[in-house]
């Protein structure tokens, strides 16, 4: 390998309307894959807006009222996994490189191999942060930054949040979010599973040390140096035009339309020897699919954070796999419970599933 | 059937080693295509699979179908030029299928082609298959299905 070629392009595109980041997206991955685009790092940042998965439909996710009112704009990303809220006090950071480079074609390694990188870079301003499988970087069983990504051959985007401060209450308001069913009390919930830098170091650091400190953790995670680009290129101007075109439109926001039947959120009260465990879980009836799953309750585990990282594990799960995840779960992580045993929690999920019906069997017994 | 690493080839059928897809000639004259075993141990689980719509063209190496595991999301590319025939009905709610039988019921479209005759001259069958496969995983470090 030349030495040229461990130079990548880091470049800050500022903050721009949701529609204009997706283009962006689109437009760097394209001209990747061409050959015409650089490995990249990227940081971004957006004006009030709501992001779907590739896969998601508005309808199901948002309560889109609210985010007309508040004047949120509604996105599809290009990349996978869930709703997020994003606004300028988050930093997006972006990777743009190919399967080669890596070492590897397998997507779960390139994720862990990425967010760890990421992961040394937040350590770096502070806070203990950790990759957490499949997709989190997480500080104390606290979600910081969540993370998806797309491929195009054999170029990929890999992406993810760094909530630098956050506002809670309105990802509640934005997002349909099943922790009120649990408890009324959804902001202290939520605040259970997900934190910012300025929660954990007292004051918000500034947007400079945070790319800084980023930059350095890719650097030397992947044994490159970088070069600072302050537009894109030609090419991924015009690219990034076009794609504009069609997605700055409702039809691709709304490409994906269903309705919000096909995706409720299901409740459990499971009552056992080790105490109570209330669940709500996000399912998709037409896919068989447990999006995420809420657990909480009056229970002893040693240590705490392994009911939301079980939650982590437990996300995306096919619902006829959620026996299978669990055991493996459990297999691998040390945990101490009281009376209480890894059966209570696939029972207290799958009590709330069969609250469904699902056009194929869910229940493991 | 051509087994390397762990991973299934069978032999009647042509793939696309690049794309890490199959194509099959039907008595009718379609092209079925699908995902391999190995691009599917890849991926991962898959959760959501949105193919082009039945009536239009695609284009050799071009996307047939959008298919999304672990929040990654990435184009199943096709190993042939033609029209959109047929989608897999059943890949909507179960996509797991993909994964569980990639070259019986998981597959992704069926896809009349322009010229079957140029297209399958890019493609690999048989013994010959299983040595491109092996290459293609020696160079992306795959561990094994």
């Amino acid at each position: 390998m030349s030495e040229n070629m461990r130079t990548w392009r880091v470049i800050d595109t500022g903050l721009r309307r949701a529609a204009e980041n997706m283009a962006i997206n689109h437009a760097i991955l394209e001209a990747h894959q061409e050959g015409t685009t650089p490995h990249t790092l990227r940081f971004l940042q957006f004006l009030p807006s709501a992001l779907l998965g590739y896969h998601q439909s508005a309808e199901q996710e948002l309560d889109l009222d609210y985010c007309r009112q508040h004047g949120i704009e509604i996105q599809r990303r290009i990349t996978g996994g869930g709703a997020i809220y994003f606004d300028q006090a988050q930093i997006g950071w972006e990777l743009y490189v190919d399967k080669q480079t890596l070492g590897t074609a397998d997507m779960g390694q390139i994720a862990r191999r990425i967010c760890e990188a990421a992961a040394a870079g937040i350590r770096q301003l502070g806070v203990d942060a950790q990759f957490r499988p499949r997709n989190d970087i997480e500080v104390q069983g606290r979600k910081i930054s969540g993370t998806g990504g797309a491929s195009d051959g054999d170029s990929i985007l890999y992406q993810g949040t760094l909530l630098v401060e956050f506002d809670v209450e309105r990802m509640l308001r934005v997002l349909r979010v099943a922790a009120e069913k649990l408890t009324g009390k959804a902001i202290a919930s939520a605040r259970e599973r997900v934190v910012n830098l300025k929660d954990l170091l007292g004051v918000a650091p500034d947007f400079l040390s945070v790319k800084s400190a980023l930059t350095r953790a890719f650097a030397s995670a992947f044994n490159v140096s970088f070069d600072e680009a302050v537009d894109l290129n030609d090419i991924e101007v015009a690219k990034f035009h076009h794609a504009l075109q069609t997605m700055d439109t409702p039809q691709w926001v709304h490409r994906v339309q269903r309705p919000r039947s096909e995706a409720p959120i299901l409740t459990s009260l499971y009552k056992c020897q080790g105490g109570l465990m209330r669940v709500a879980v996000a399912v998709d009836i037409l896919r068989n699919h447990i999006k995420q799953v809420w657990i909480i309750g009056d229970f002893f585990v040693n240590p705490r954070r392994m009911v939301v990282d079980l939650e982590a594990a437990l996300k995306d799960t096919p619902a006829a796999q959620l026996y299978a995840n669990v055991q493996r779960f459990f297999d691998a992580y040390p945990a101490e419970m009281l009376m209480l045993t890894r059966h209570d929690f696939i029972t207290a999920i799958e009590t709330a599933l069969a609250t469904a019906e699902f056009s194929v069997p869910v229940i493991s017994a | 059937m051509g087994c390397v690493n762990g991973c299934e080839f069978p032999d009647d059928l042509y793939f696309s080693v690049e794309n890490n897809v199959w194509a099959r000639r039907e008595d009718d004259g379609s092209i079925t295509v699908g995902m391999t075993s190995y691009a599917c141990s890849l991926s991962g689980q898959l959760v959501a699979y949105t193919p082009k719509k039945a009536g239009k063209d695609v284009a050799k190496n071009k996307s047939c179908a959008t298919v999304e595991s672990g929040k990654w999301v990435g184009p199943a590319k096709s190993p042939v030029a033609g029209l959109v025939v047929a989608i897999n009905d059943v890949l909507a709610s179960t996509p797991g299928l993909i994964n569980d039988d990639p070259y019986g019921a998981g597959w992704l479209v069926k896809i009349r082609p322009f010229d079957w005759a140029a297209d399958a001259r890019d493609l690999v069958t048989g013994a010959a298959a299983s040595v491109a496969f092996k290459a293609k995983m020696d160079a992306e470090g795959f561990g094994g299905c």
